[in-house]
C-alpha cells in the first residue's frame, strides 16, 4: 500500500511517500513560503534527481495539488496515477485530551481538532488546512491523524497537573500535554529492540534534543512524565526557548522593561535559550565550534544546556525509582557526541558509563554508546516520525 | 474573497504603523506618499520601529527582514491596481481625501474595498465622489497600531453589508484585531470620547486644580490608563487633537467640544508633543519621556 505522510505548517508543507510493503521511501520533499508569490518546492524522488521549482502557491490546497502533480509527473514522478495513493497520514501537533491515539479522519474528528485550535493556534489550523486540501484533491482516500501529544496521554494526574487552582484545569484544560510524542514513542520501541528486552520491562529516559527539546520518562512502555508542558516552552533549555524558569520572572520583566504579553512571549520563545546565553547562535554545532575556539559565552551556553539535561534525567530516574537506559535522538542527540559526553559523564552515579570510541562513531543506525559493563545502557536512536505516522496510518486504514 | 495585497496611501505616523502591522501579519503591502523623499523617510521610520521591537524582543532579525520584504514602496497610485483593499491615511482634510478617492475609484475594480482611516470626516461625503459608494468604508485604527487591537469599522450611508462583512472578516480573522461597528458620526466612538477626556483635563489644568504630572498620575494609576490624558495627547500630536476637537465643535455645535485655550497656544508655539520633542512633557528622539 502507498501511503502519503504530510506535515503542514503555517507556511510550509513537508511530505514523504512510503511503500508500506517494505517501508521504503519513494519520494520526499517540501513546499516552503506558501502564501507568497515565490513559493519554493523541493521534490526529492528516491531514485531520480532532485527538482526545485519556484512558483506562486497561495494556499495549502494549491500546495497539495502541486505535490500530487510532482508525485505523478512523467519525468519527476514516482507514481503512474494519483489513485495509487491509498491513504494519507497527517501530523497534528495538539490532540488535547480528546485523542489518546492516532485515528482515522471523520467529520467528528475534524470538529474535535477545530475545538483544539485554541490550545495550538499556530500549529493545528495548518494541519486542518492540509486535511481539507487532501479531501479536495484526493476525494475518497482515507486519511489518518497522528498527534504529537497522544503518546503522553498515558501520564498520571500527578505528572500532568500543575499545582495551581484546579478550576483552571476544569475551565481551560490547563495541564501538561507534552510534545514530540511520535518521536519518543518511536525511539523507545527501537531502543527496546536494540537492548533485546521487552519495552514493558524497561525504565527509559528518552531525550529528543533538536531545535526544540524534550525529555520523557517511559515506564512500562508508556509516557510517565515529560518535560514540555501546556506549550513547547517548558522543560529543557533549547535553541531559542528558555525552558524552565521561575514564572514570576514574567510579570517582573514585563513591569521592569515595559513589555506587552506578545513581547514577553516572543522573548521567551525566540530570544532565549542557547541564542541568548551565547549571543552567537541557536545552533549547537556553532556553539561547540566556538567553544573549541575558547568562546566563554558559548561554553556557558553549552554548560547550562547539558546541566539542565542531566537534572531532568536524574529527576526522571527518581520519578520512576530506577533507570535502565537513556536514549538520545533528534538533531543534537543524534549528532553531537560532545553534548552526549557532557551529559553522561556527569551522571555516572546512576550507573551510566560512556564508551568514548562508540560515542564518537557517526552512524545512521540505532546503537549503544555505553560500555558493555555499563549498568544503565546509553543509546543513540535516529528518530523517524514520518515512518511512525505512515505505520499508524497503514494500520488504521488496513483494518477498515 | 481572500485579501492578500493591501494598498496604503499616505505614510505618516498612522500610515507607517498600518503598513508595518499589515506586513507583520503576513500581507503584501504597497505604500505610496506624495514624494519620493517622504516615501524613503517613511521606510526608514518603519525600519527604525522594527529595530525598536527587536530591542524589546518582540521580533527577530529574520522576521524583520521578512516584514520589510513585504512592504513595497510605490511611486504611482496606479501601482495599487492589483490590491484587494486600499487604506487611505493621508492628512485629515476632506478635499484632499476626495481627490484620492476619486482617483482610486477609477483605478480599482468595483470589488476592491476602499477604506479611509479618517477619525472625524464623513464617509458618506467621501463616498459621494465615487461611482461605487457601496465599497467605501471607514477603518479607523488606533495609535499605536501594532499594539492596539482595535479597529472602528465605520459604515457610511451607502456602505453595503457585503463590504462591511468582508472588512470585519479581514479585521478579525486576518489581522486579528477586534472590529467594532460604528455608524458614521463625527469622531465615531474613540476620538469623540478620548478628545473630550483630554479637553476636560486641559480645563482642570487651566483652573489650577492640579499639575499636568499629577492629573496624569491620577488617571493612569487610579483608572488603569496606560498613559494619562496629557501624555496621551503628546503621543497623538497636539495638532491632531486640536483639529479633531475643532471639527467636532463645528459639526455638533456644542460647547463641550470647544478646544481649550492652552491647547491652541501650545500648537501655535509648535509644541506638538512627541514629534517635536516637547509638549506637556519632554521626549527624546525615540519618543521616550525624559
Amino acid at each position: 500500500m502507498i501511503v502519503l505522510v504530510m506535515n503542514a505548517g503555517s507556511s510550509s508543507l513537508k511530505y514523504q511517500l512510503y511503500n508500506m510493503k517494505n517501508e521504503a521511501v519513494l519520494a520526499q520533499g517540501r513546499v516552503e513560503r506558501i502564501g507568497m508569490d515565490s513559493s519554493i518546492v523541493t521534490h526529492e524522488p528516491t531514485d531520480k534527481p532532485e527538482v526545485r521549482q519556484v512558483s506562486e502557491i497561495l494556499d495549502h490546497n494549491t500546495a497539495v495539488r502541486k505535490v500530487i502533480d510532482l508525485l505523478t509527473h512523467a519525468e519527476h514522478g514516482v507514481l503512474k496515477a494519483m489513485t495509487e495513493i491509498k491513504a494519507v497520514g497527517h501530523r497534528v501537533v495538539h490532540g488535547g485530551e480528546s485523542f489518546k491515539q492516532s485515528t482515522v479522519v471523520t467529520p467528528e474528528v475534524k470538529l474535535e481538532i477545530r475545538k483544539l485550535f485554541d490550545l495550538a493556534p499556530l500549529h493545528n489550523p495548518p494541519a486542518m488546512m492540509g486535511i481539507l486540501a487532501v479531501e479536495a484533491n484526493l476525494p475518497g482516500v482515507p486519511q489518518a491523524v497522528v498527534f504529537d501529544t497522544a503518546f503522553h496521554q498515558s501520564m498520571p494526574q500527578e505528572s500532568f497537573l500543575y499545582p495551581i487552582p484546579m478550576v483552571l484545569y476544569r475551565r481551560h484544560k490547563i495541564r501538561r500535554y507534552g510534545f514530540h510524542g511520535t518521536s519518543h514513542d518511536y525511539v523507545s520501541h527501537k531502543a527496546a529492540e536494540v537492548i533485546g528486552q521487552p519495552l514493558k520491562s524497561l525504565k527509559l529516559v528518552t531525550c529528543h534534543i533538536g531545535n526544540g527539546a524534550s525529555c520523557t520518562a517511559i515506564l512500562e512502555g508508556k509516557s510517565f512524565d515529560t518535560s514540555m508542558g501546556l506549550t513547547p516552552l517548558e522543560g529543557l533549555m533549547m535553541g531559542t526557548r528558555s525552558g524552565d524558569m521561575d514564572p514570576a520572572i514574567v510579570p517582573f520583566t514585563m513591569n521592569k522593561e515595559d513589555l506587552t504579553l506578545s513581547e514577553v512571549s516572543s522573548m521567551l520563545n525566540k530570544h532565549s535559550g542557547l541564542q541568548a546565553i551565547s549571543g552567537l547562535s541557536s545552533d549547537m554545532r556553532e556553539i561547540t565550534d566556538a567553544m573549541k575556539e575558547g568562546d566563554k559565552n558559548a561554553k556557558l551556553a553549552f554548560d547550562m544546556y547539558t546541566y539542565r539535561l542531566r537534572k531532568y534525567i536524574g529527576a526522571y530516574a527518581a520519578a520512576m525509582n530506577g533507570i535502565d537506559a537513556i536514549v538520545f535522538t533528534a538533531g543534537v542527540g543524534e549528532n553531537s557526541s560532545v553534548v552526549r559526553k557532557a551529559v553522561v559523564d556527569g551522571i555516572t552515579f546512576l550507573g551510566a558509563e560512556l564508551d568514548d570510541a562508540r560515542n564518537d562513531v557517526r552512524s545512521k543506525e540505532a546503537r549503544f554508546i555505553s560500555t558493555d559493563a555499563s549498568r544503565v545502557k546509553v543509546l543513540v536512536v535516529p528518530t523517524n516520525e514520518e515512518l511512525l505516522i505512515a505505520r499508524d496510518t497503514y494500520n488504521l486504514v488496513k483494518t477498515k | 474573497m481572500n485579501i492578500r495585497k493591501v494598498g496604503v496611501i499616505g505614510a505618516g505616523t498612522m500610515g507607517q504603523g498600518i503598513a508595518e502591522m499589515l506586513a507583520f501579519k503576513g500581507l503584501d503591502v504597497y505604500v505610496t506618499e506624495q514624494s519620493a523623499d517622504r516615501l524613503s523617510q517613511a521606510m526608514s521610520a518603519i525600519e527604525l520601529s522594527l529595530d525598536k521591537q527587536i530591542e524589546k524582543w518582540a521580533l527577530t532579525q529574520a522576521e524583520k527582514k521578512l516584514v520589510l520584504n513585504r512592504i513595497h514602496p510605490i511611486q504611482k497610485l496606479s501601482d495599487l491596481s492589483g490590491c484587494e483593499l486600499v487604506i487611505e491615511t493621508i492628512t485629515e482634510d476632506l478635499d484632499s481625501k476626495k481627490i484620492v478617492f476619486d482617483q482610486l475609484d477609477r483605478l480599482c475594480g468595483p470589488n476592491v474595498i476602499l477604506a479611509s482611516n479618517t477619525s472625524t470626516l464623513s464617509l458618506t461625503e467621501l463616498a459621494g465622489v465615487t461611482a461605487y459608494p457601496e465599497r467605501v468604508i471607514g477603518m479607523h485604527f488606533v495609535y499605536p497600531v501594532m499594539k492596539t487591537d482595535l479597529v472602528e469599522i465605520v459604515r457610511g450611508l451607502k456602505t453595503s453589508d457585503d463590504t462591511f462583512n468582508k472588512t470585519k472578516e479581514f479585521v478579525e480573522d486576518v489581522i486579528q484585531k477586534k472590529g467594532v461597528m460604528v455608524f458614521e458620526s463625527p469622531g465615531f466612538v474613540t476620538t469623540r470620547l478620548i478628545c473630550l477626556f483630554i479637553n476636560e483635563a486641559l480645563h482642570v489644568l487651566e483652573e489650577g486644580v492640579a499639575s499636568a504630572e499629577d492629573i496624569d498620575s491620577a488617571m493612569r494609576i487610579g483608572y488603569s490608563f496606560q498613559h494619562g490624558p496629557f501624555e496621551m495627547a503628546d503621543r497623538f500630536g497636539l495638532d491632531s487633537v486640536l483639529a479633531a476637537l475643532d471639527r467636532m465643535f463645528r459639526e455638533y455645535g456644542e460647547l463641550k467640544y470647544r478646544p481649550s485655550i492652552v491647547l491652541k497656544k501650545m500648537v501655535r508655539a509648535g509644541h506638538l508633543g512627541i514629534k517635536t520633542g516637547i509638549g506637556f512633557f519632554n521626549y527624546d528622539k525615540d519618543g521616550d519621556r525624559i
